[in-house]
Order: structure tokens, then sequence, then C-alpha cells
């Protein structure tokens, strides 16, 4: 795989969003419509305490991505209600076409005491081309279990044959790395199928080997299939010290399968890395693979989690 | 009618002449009828931490078969400890049903977590014994059974049966934290799931029982028992508000069943009530009924949710089961 980068496409500080919210566009995805392409986009608001809460909003951009049309002015989806899993926050969504609705697969947050937040995997659905959605249910489809204890999330969901296929995360541990500093959390890539997209049948397995050591967390799959070769694109990082020290923050990484069961990592052939200077040299992740008009896109976000927007890149080969 | 001669308080930690780690609470009790002995499960409590927040420990005690009034031992320490860091059941383990399956022992309790919007969130856990009973490991750090799109918090109070071929898990299911007082209240009703094997469950999907007080109606602690061709449960219910006390507190209420899914509520049958006075005056809640050498008992915990301990009650006529 070769990647061209376009650079920067969307900076949120430069729009008026909704909800009040003022930094982040993370976890670019994307719902192909006739006229446009539609990236949705998580972003934040500080509510009364001082934390922030995780909305969903989107930009419009034309079929070949060259031109902004414009950015969502009414908010998209609601917060979960009082002690709902997505109560503070949603972040990211995937969302998929299926037949006449928008499928809108979300993260829900919701903060605890002893560690900072859980999170689990919500449905919601659109019948107004993703102008809106309205939740399935006030509780997560897809939660902890036995051998997922917590952290859910990161839904991708794609149909292929006749089932939906979810590649997503689980948390494996809360870990205190230092005296001081607040726990830190691992989760790794994991697999399930459903015939109907609501109920799924998890592999109960990581299907992605570790690259860095045992404690390396792996987040936002997305996976694309190419003349029958499944390709995954992710993010991974080390689990503490990411957020300052640019060496151990997230990378894009890199899988292939041809059976969608067994996965080979191998980060070199990602063909993208992250740039010398400019908005994603410390840090890549969060990708987003989709097709339009034959062309195969990949969108992410850069340094600071996406704080300052998402960029974009082509497939050369 | 069911009509229950109440026989007495049968445990109470504070009551203990030794010290011990239980402070107070004797909860949920659950048996298992041995040979020499009958061994009841409950949840009890260290002293509160510096915050007064409590946490939630598994214990047991063994009664003489013969005279349950005669308490033959007291575990020494918790049967199983608190789940790890950021895990559904850190901070407490209650309440909890067990069940004997082949060599081993299983313990399906409620593991509770702290949030921050809403006091507490809590799931379903499962433990397992291979010595016979004296301690639990957990199948895995996460829950047996979680928050689905109907069932989005609060999954507890699990009873554990098996009844005809198959594993039921009768439990509640938060519905609405509703703010009451100026308070997140939660409100929770009465579910079942069915499984294989007790591990994997597929959940029915609806609520069982009927509310009596209104739809802010709390419902816990659904003990099913199969007898005459039908199966009863006994459970417990409360109000939203005042419920700390003998207002609003918990009371049993009763409903029987031809197939266990659809159930009619009649809590006048149930035939036992509060005492005029004593450690069971304000509140009788948390029954479980089990069958011993040719009776019917009921164990339930009393005021203050079981801060007062358990006691037992038997069933004066086994005609009450009704015919088949």
């Amino acid at each position: 795989m070769k990647w061209k980068k376009l650079g920067k496409i969307f900076n949120p500080t430069d729009h008026v969003l909704p909800n009040r919210c003022v930094e982040f566009a993370q976890s670019p995805q994307t719902l192909v419509l006739q006229d446009r392409v539609r990236v949705y986009f998580s972003t934040r608001e500080r509510d009364f305490t001082g934390k922030y809460l995780s909305h969903i909003a989107f930009a419009d951009f034309s079929r070949n991505m060259g031109e902004l049309l414009g950015v969502s002015a009414e908010q998209v989806m609601s917060l979960g209600g009082l002690g709902c899993f997505d109560e503070h926050g949603i972040f990211p969504i995937n969302p998929m076409r299926d037949g006449d609705r928008v499928l809108g697969y979300t993260t829900g947050w919701n903060r605890k005491v002893s560690v900072s937040a859980d999170a689990s995997i919500g449905l919601t659905i659109s019948n107004d081309d993703g102008l809106t959605f309205k939740r399935y249910g006030t509780g997560p489809i897809l939660s902890s279990s036995l051998k997922e204890p917590f952290l859910v999330a990161d839904a991708f969901v794609s149909r292929y044959g006749d089932r939906y296929h979810m590649w997503y995360i689980y948390g494996t541990k809360w870990q205190k790395f230092t005296e001081i500093e607040a726990p830190d959390r691992v989760y790794k890539i994991s697999h399930a199928s459903s015939s109907d997209g609501v109920n799924w049948q998890r592999d109960g397995r990581q299907i992605i080997s570790d690259q860095l050591n045992p404690d390396e967390c792996q987040a936002l799959p997305t996976v694309i299939c190419l003349n029958d070769v499944y390709h995954m694109y992710f993010c991974y990082r080390e689990a503490y010290g990411f957020r300052t020290d640019p060496s151990r923050g997230y990378r894009l990484g890199y899988a292939w399968s041809t059976d969608l069961e067994n996965w080979v990592r191998n980060d070199r052939l990602a063909g993208i890395d992250v740039s010398g200077e400019g908005w994603d040299s410390q840090m890549q992740c969060y990708p987003h693979i989709f097709e339009c008009d034959g062309r195969i896109y990949l969108l992410y976000n850069g340094n600071e989690f996406g704080r300052y927007g998402f960029g974009l890149a082509l497939l050369e080969n | 009618m069911f009509k229950w001669k109440k026989l007495g308080k049968v445990f109470n930690p504070k009551d203990m002449a030794s010290p011990s780690w239980m402070h107070e609470f004797a909860q949920s009790p659950s048996v298992l009828v041995r040979e020499d002995c009958v061994r009841v499960y409950f949840c009890s409590r260290p002293a509160p931490g510096p915050d007064g927040q409590y946490l939630s420990y598994i214990a047991f005690i063994d009664l003489d078969r013969r005279n349950l009034f005669n308490t033959l031992r007291v575990c020494e320490r918790p049967v199983l400890e608190l789940g790890k860091y950021g895990t559904f059941d850190e901070f407490g383990t209650y309440p909890v049903s067990v069940i004997c399956d082949g060599d081993e022992i299983r313990a399906y309790y409620a593991g509770w977590t702290r949030c921050e919007s809403v006091p507490f969130n809590a799931a379903i856990g499962l433990a397992v014994s291979r010595d016979g009973g004296e301690t639990f490991q957990r199948l895995g750090d996460g829950p047996v059974l979680s928050y689905t799109h109907d069932e989005p918090f609060l999954l507890g109070s699990p009873r554990i049966r098996k009844i005809n071929g198959g594993w039921q898990l009768w439990y509640v299911a938060g519905r609405e934290w509703r703010m009451t007082d100026g308070k997140p209240e939660p409100v929770y009703k009465i579910r079942l799931a069915t499984s294989d094997n007790g591990v994997d469950w597929v959940k029915l999907g609806r609520d069982l029982i009927p509310d009596k007080l209104g739809d802010h109606e709390c419902q816990a602690c659904p003990d099913v028992t199969y007898r005459n061709d039908r199966y009863h449960m006994f459970f417990s219910y409360r109000d939203i508000r005042n419920y700390k006390g003998r207002e609003g507190g918990y009371r049993i209420g009763y409903a029987s069943s031809p197939d266990m899914v659809n159930w009619k509520r009649d809590d006048a049958r149930i035939g036992i009530c509060l005492s005029e006075i004593g450690w069971d005056s304000e509140m009788v809640n948390y029954p479980h009924v089990f069958w011993l050498d040719g009776r019917t008992y009921m164990l339930y915990q009393g005021n203050g949710m079981g801060r007062a301990g358990f006691g037992l009650a038997v069933l004066e006529s086994e005609d009450a089961w009704g015919q088949a």
C-alpha cells in the first residue's frame, strides 16, 4: 500500500459547531451520499465540571473531497440519559448504509470513580441520510463480558456476503504506571459477526498481534476489501506516556487477511507514517478508509488526538 | 394462602463473640443443603471506609441441619476477593446466589462499581469453587450478564436455578435513574435469562412481574421454587421514596407461573409480614425458600436491608403450594 498525503482538510476551530463545541474533530468516518461525502467526527464541549463531553457532528465534502460544502448546523444525536452508557460522550460513530437506513455504531462514554471512564458500543439508526439518528434502546448492543471486562469500543462494521462483521476493541486492564498519576488502560482489537447488525457473536480473542509489547494499546480498526484481500488499518501506542512523548504516541498499524479470521500484522506495509514536521508529525491516529468514485481514501487524525482536525491521504497503487 | 411461622433471627455479625472481618450486615442468604449442615452464603461488610462507603463481600456460615439455630462455623474470611481496578465488581459483591454443578459450586453475584453522575452501577458476575465452597475464582474479569439495549444498567439480584434440565437466571435490570427529592434513584424490574451451560445466557427481554406500587416500583430478589408443576416466585419490592425505613422499605411479594414466563402476581398469598417489634419490624425482604427434611423454610433479611442480619421462617402447611 502506498498513500499520498493530501494534508489536513478540516479544522474545527474554523467553524461554528453545534452543542457549543469548540475544538476536536476526532475519528472522521464517512457516509458516501449521492452528491457528497459526509464525514462524521467527534467534537467536544466542556460541561459545568470542566470535563469534556464528546458530541457527534459532521462536515460535508464534494465527492472528490476537494471542497468543503458545509458543517452540521444542528445536533446529530443527543447524549444518553442519566446513568446511561453514553451519558458523557459519543466518540466515535461508525456510519454504515443498510438499505434505506443508515446504521450508526457509536461508542458511548460514562464517567467512573476509580478509573476515569468506561465505554460500550451502541446502535443508532437514521432514516434521513444521516442528518439525525435515533437510539436503538437506552443501553448498548455490545458491552462488557466475561473476557472483555470493560472499554468495549471503536466499532467498525461492514457487510460481506450475508454477514455483518464488526471490528472493535476491548479493555484488558487498568494499570497505574506511577504512584502519582491516574491509571492507564490497555485495549486490543477483536471481531464479532452478526446476521442482523444488532445481535452479535464475539470471536472472544485478540485478532491483531502486539508489535510493541503486551501493554500495547490498539484502537480504531478500519477494514476494506481490495482484490479479495482484506486490509485493516488501526492505530496503536504505548500504554504509558503517550500524551506527552511523541515517540510513545499513536502510529498507524496495518494487517491483512484473506479469510476474515487470520490476520497478518505488518506495519511496514502500511505505506504511511508520521511527517517530519507539521500537523501529523507527532501522532497519527483514528484511521478510516473509504472508497468514492474509484478512489480509495484514508482519513486520519494527527497531533493531539485531532484537537485541530483531520487530514486525508489517497491510495496511489 | 401461604402461612409462615417465624422462628427467629439466625445470624447477625454484631452478635458474634469473637472479632471478625464482618462488621455488620448479613444480606441475601442462599443455601446449600449438605449431609450434616446447611451452608448459608450471604453478603457482609467490614466497617465503612473514611468516605463512609461500604464494600460488600461474600461469606458463609454452617448451620446444624438438625437445629438451624445452632451455628457450627463462621467463615474466617471472604470467599471471593473484590474485582480488579476498573472492573464491574471492584467495590462490592452483593447479592449472591449459589448452586452445585457436579463437583463445583457456582456463585452468581451482582458486582458493584462507582460512577460519577449516579452513585453506582452493577452487573452480574460468576465465580466457581473447586474446593467445596471455601474459596471462589472468577471465570473472567468481566460480568457473565451485562448491559444490552433494553437493559441499560444495574443488572443485579441474581437467583440461579436449574429446573427441568436448563439453567435459569432470574435477576433485575435497571429501567431508569429518576431524580427523586433531588437525588438520582434507580428503578429496576425482575427479568429472566436462560442458558444451556450457565455461562452463555439468552435474555427473555421483558419485565415479568406487574407493578403494584406504580411504574416507579423497584423489584428485587426473584427467588423461584418449582412445586406441584408450578413456578412460585417470592421476591422483594419497594417504593422509590423512604425505602430505608418501614414506610417505603422492601416487602415480600409473590407470583406464580405455569411456564416461567407468564406470571400472576398475588401478594395477598404471601402470608408473612412485619413483626411488631424487633429485628424484622421495619423490613422483611430478600426471601430465600428451600426444602429441608420434609419442611419448607424461608430465610429472609430484616431491618435496614439486612443490617440486622437474617432470620428463618417455616411454612406451616405444604398445602399452600396448591394443586398441580
